[in-house]
């Protein structure tokens, strides 16, 4: 009983004078005010405004059901929105976003009193393309480009100029109304017909 | 007539004193259990960048927790005795505070060269801690119910070893009087009855509430015990009577077992010295124990204040009959 | 500033309400407050009882079971009071967010029940986040006065 409180006492007295503490919140000492801070830790999520495309893969595998997507029809715009306090800062988005358009930044120090600070919300805005048949807005501009590039770059080079024709004839046009109207487009359809003969 | 002026005029300049003595005590106390446990405690000197915020130095914590709380709501429960629950905290704080008159300060009698101002201490000390008690029954809450039981339970112990201490020292003084007890001539008590200073401070950890033996108000364990119902300003009033109180049991001590060495002129040092040793020991003691539980805690308590008890009495037959100093 | 404000800036007494959810911020919040963050150094104490508390720290999610305790321990806290919701499932429900309102279990964050005055966003928040959201709380409680004298049960 004796031995083993001396032994606590030993190593109770051994640390007086040199505590373990942080200078947290204070910044005089800088090695001395944050504890670890690993190389892959994640922060606030932001986004590059020039490489997102709208395409909504962010939304779809938010855990935290903190991405959303609003579409306003009248002005034809797309907004793209984080909101950090339901965010859990899983990355998700950022390991499926096709443009490599969302990195995790270090920021950990988010707390506020005010939740309808616009510090809060991280988004994006983009335009978004009218149908010409129907007028209803469907997908954004950069997601059209965005695919059409990806699609140039894949394809079959012996198949490439009548994609290309093709494409440009659909693109102004929303999914529903290039179903209805599919008869009228005059793309080719059958283009493994042309590629069994090679 | 000069004799009841200089009284009332020590006894008001003692007031702060007394206060701020015990809000150091109780701030040393932190301080040091902080430091046992590897970190920093209430700061000190504060960082130069957050000082214009959050003040130069915390020395006086305890007191700045006990102006906040004045400036709270306090809350009365519906199913209490409210004359009771709301009476109990002023007059714990009354008891713990009129006591500081009756133990002499170095030099300063106050009020202790009244006849048995021993024995007025000793209830004014016991009452401290009844009323907290009475206050934790009446509050009608299960925990407070809890908590008076423990408290209850563990003041049957040390009362006993408080009584057998402080009627040793008186019954080989000769006097019930503390200012008499204090000015002894010859050998301090410390040295004559060692037994009685060890029992005393046992006495002590059980009054101060020290781990182990702080079952009665068992933070988190019974929701904060006796004063779980308590806020506001009656809060405030229970913790200015433990800042008093524990100013109360260590002059209590220097005075009674080293009264002697504090009539020389070196009493401010010795005085220093006491308070620091005594501190140190109280904290070490709650730095390494865990808190019993309170059958277990009773039988080890009681073992120790029996052991000691009986040793004191021994050595007050010895000192009164056979070496008579 | 008076020496009644100052006081409160300087004694801020934290109680820990878990309203529900899966321990993580709790976790850090306990983390929080050990000795490599100290936050005894600025007199912030943990205490036992919500009536002797400041600053009420909600951690988690609000199951429906649980909607009358967390009002119920929001009414004992006394004035001056500020309320600090921790981790991204007090703040806004996170996982468990639903526009439905007829989710059989989960309620959702705090703040439908219980005025909140600072968020601190994270899932489960690095301690610093917490004490440096736990400051900002002090620095509202400054500001905040007590009620009027009627005395509540």
């Amino acid at each position: 009983m004796a031995p083993a409180r001396i032994k606590i006492l030993k190593e109770v007295l051994a640390h007086y004078s040199s505590p373990m503490t942080l200078n947290y919140p204070s910044s005089v000492d800088p090695n001395k005010k944050y504890s670890t801070i690993p190389e892959g830790l994640r922060g606030v999520p932001e986004r590059d405004q020039e490489k997102c495309i709208g395409c909504e893969a962010c939304a779809r595998v938010c855990s935290g059901m903190a991405t959303k997507i609003f579409d306003d029809e009248a002005e034809a715009k797309r907004l793209v929105q984080i909101f950090l306090f339901r965010c859990t800062f899983c990355q998700h988005c950022a390991d499926e976003c096709p443009t490599e358009a969302i990195k995790m930044s270090k920021k950990f120090e988010v707390a506020t009193g005010n939740r309808t600070d616009p510090a809060n919300y991280v988004d994006t805005t983009l335009d978004l393309l009218r149908c010409g048949n129907c007028g209803h807005t469907f997908y954004p501009r950069k997601y059209v480009d965005k695919a059409n590039e990806l699609l140039m770059q894949k394809i079959n080079p012996l198949v490439k100029d009548v994609v290309e024709t093709d494409f440009k004839k659909v693109q102004d046009y929303c999914p529903s109304c290039r179903r209805a109207f599919a008869y009228k487009f005059d793309t080719h359809t059958k283009k493994h017909v042309w590629l069994e003969g090679q | 007539m000069v004799d009841v002026l200089f009284t009332a005029v020590t006894m008001l300049i003692m007031v702060p004193v007394a206060l701020f003595a015990g809000i150091l005590y109780v701030f040393l106390f932190r301080k040091l259990s902080a430091r046992f446990q590897w970190r920093v405690g209430p700061i000190v000197r504060m960082y130069k960048d957050l000082a214009p915020l959050l003040g130069t130095s915390r020395i006086l914590q305890p007191l700045y927790d006990i102006l906040k709380l004045f400036g709270k709501d306090t809350p009365v429960p519906d199913i209490s005795r409210k004359t009771i629950f709301v009476a109990s905290p002023y007059l714990a704080f009354l008891c713990a505070f009129l006591a500081i008159f009756f133990i002499p300060f170095p030099g300063v009698p106050l009020l202790s060269t009244m006849e048995d101002s021993l024995v007025i201490a000793s209830y004014l000390l016991i009452g401290a801690v009844m009323f907290t008690i009475l206050g934790a029954a009446s509050s009608g809450s299960p925990w407070g119910a809890i908590g008076a039981r423990r408290d209850v339970e563990i003041f049957l112990i040390y009362e006993v070893g408080f009584v057998v201490a402080l009627f040793s020292v008186g019954l080989v003084a000769r006097s019930l009087s503390l200012w008499e007890i204090a000015t002894r001539p010859g050998l301090p008590m410390l040295i004559l009855n060692p037994f009685a200073a060890v029992l005393l401070f046992l006495v002590i950890l059980g009054k101060l509430a020290i781990k182990p033996l702080d079952m009665a108000e068992a933070e988190a364990e019974i929701v904060a015990g006796p004063f779980t119902e308590y806020g506001g300003k009656h809060l405030a009033l229970f913790q200015l009577m433990k800042a008093f109180l524990f100013y109360d049991m260590i002059a209590l001590f220097i005075t009674l077992f080293l009264g002697s060495a504090l009539s020389s002129i070196l009493w401010l040092p010795a005085y220093i010295i006491a308070v620091i040793v005594l501190l140190f020991f109280i904290t070490v003691i709650q730095v390494l124990h865990p808190r019993f539980q309170i059958a277990k805690g009773m039988s080890w308590y009681g073992r120790w204040v029996l052991v000691f008890g009986l040793l004191t009495a021994i050595m007050v037959l010895v000192l009164r009959f056979y070496w008579v100093v | 500033m008076g020496i009644m404000d100052k006081a409160r800036i300087y004694s801020p007494w934290l109680y820990h309400l878990h309203c529900g959810g899966c321990n993580g911020c709790d976790i850090e919040t306990l983390a929080a407050l050990d000795p490599r963050w100290d936050p005894e150094r600025f007199g912030i104490q943990l205490v036992a009882s919500p009536r002797h508390a400041d600053i009420l720290i909600a951690t988690g999610c609000v199951p429906k079971q649980f909607i009358p305790m967390v009002k119920r321990v929001y009414d004992q806290v006394p004035e001056p009071k500020v309320v600090v919701a921790i981790g991204g499932c007090a703040c806004g429900g996170s996982l468990f967010y639903n526009e439905d309102p007829d989710n059989y279990a989960i309620l959702g964050s705090p703040d439908l029940l219980i005025p909140v005055d600072v968020y601190v966003p994270g899932c489960a928040p690095k301690p610093e986040a917490i004490i440096n959201g736990i400051v900002q709380g002090i620095l509202k409680l400054a500001t905040k006065k007590k009620s009027a004298p009627a005395q509540k049960a």
